[in-house]
């Protein structure tokens, strides 16, 4: 029994002995601590009222963030869906569309929610500094009756 | 009860091998259908790339927040030794129990997630599967705890 604990303790340690080390030398390394989480700068965001009016404007690429069920699930009217979790397997799709240029705005689900921000930040690494975001897009956008969408096309 | 234990063993360990390479290395697996013919896509960064299942662990919002990111780091490749332990039949007995104890922590983590109605990817399998957290999740990680537990139990070191 006394043996077991130990060796299950042996296993964790060398887990985590390798999990750093395989971080420490990856050149894709992860800081060891995660920064604490600020909320959106104002200048980063838009109000309802801002985005409504980018939308009848035409000229706005809006990015969904959530993950694909979501999107199909339904989703803010002409929207392309970019799924942060997927993003590697979608960019390239949506880049075709967008010019370094492009006013966006990213929006996924929620007060809380982060993946419209983890959106902002890969597409500022690209080249891209017209993005902003809706905070709790979905939600603030249906349930003011703007026109949505459902099925997996924009 | 010896051949049940022995196919137990590697269907739990494979489960965890894979569990922990899909997250270490960030796997995507990609099926495309096109008429008949489907096409799977399967993407991995070729060195340790933890910030996608970094992101998603941070999802389950669980403080403090500032160590979400060495739980990242240090998860999978436990997982991964574990499993492949499990699988080889070394310090079986030891590495079922340390399975059992990441299955308890899963548990609590979707339990809370579940319970606070929290809209987020399990990130179980890193991005290769979508599931979201929900009781379904939960209840398939209630029939591996019994899995787990029982080699936990049965096995010998």
């Amino acid at each position: 029994m006394w043996r077991t604990v130990q060796r299950a303790l042996i296993i964790a340690l060398a887990g985590t002995v390798l999990g750093l080390a395989a971080n420490a030398v990856s050149p894709r390394r992860i800081p060891y601590l995660m920064l604490p989480q600020a909320p959106p700068k104002a200048q980063d965001t838009v109000t309802l009222s801002e985005a409504r009016d980018l939308w009848s404007g035409g000229a706005t690429f809006f990015l969904d963030a959530r993950a694909p069920a979501d999107y199909a699930a339904g989703h803010i009217a002409g929207a392309v869906s970019l799924p942060v979790e997927e993003f590697d397997d979608h960019y390239p799709q949506v880049a075709a569309m967008l010019t370094p240029n492009a006013i966006i705005v990213a929006y996924c689900d929620g007060q809380e929610c982060d993946l419209s921000r983890q959106l902002m930040d890969k597409l500022r690494e690209r080249g891209y500094h017209n993005i902003r975001l809706l905070v709790n897009g979905w939600t603030v956008w249906h349930t003011a009756g703007l026109p949505t969408h459902t099925g997996d096309q924009p | 009860v010896k051949t049940v234990n022995l196919i137990l063993r590697w269907i739990v360990g494979g489960m965890f091998v894979f569990a922990a390479v899909v997250k270490i290395w960030n796997v995507n697996i990609n099926p495309a259908h096109e008429g008949a013919n489907v096409t799977v896509t399967i993407r991995a960064s070729a060195v340790p790339d933890l910030k996608t299942f970094a992101d998603q662990v941070a999802n389950y919002r669980v403080p403090p927040r500032e160590v979400t990111n060495l739980v990242a780091m240090t998860l999978p490749w436990i997982e991964l030794v574990a499993g492949l332990l499990l699988i080889g039949g070394i310090w079986k007995r030891a590495s079922a129990v340390v399975i059992s104890v990441l299955v308890v922590v899963f548990l609590i983590a979707i339990g809370q997630a579940v319970a606070r109605g929290l809209n987020i990817s399990c990130g179980c399998f890193g991005t290769v599967e979508g599931r979201k957290v929900g009781v379904v999740a939960l209840a398939q990680d209630l029939v591996l705890l019994g899995i787990t537990a029982w080699l936990a139990w049965r096995l010998e070191d």
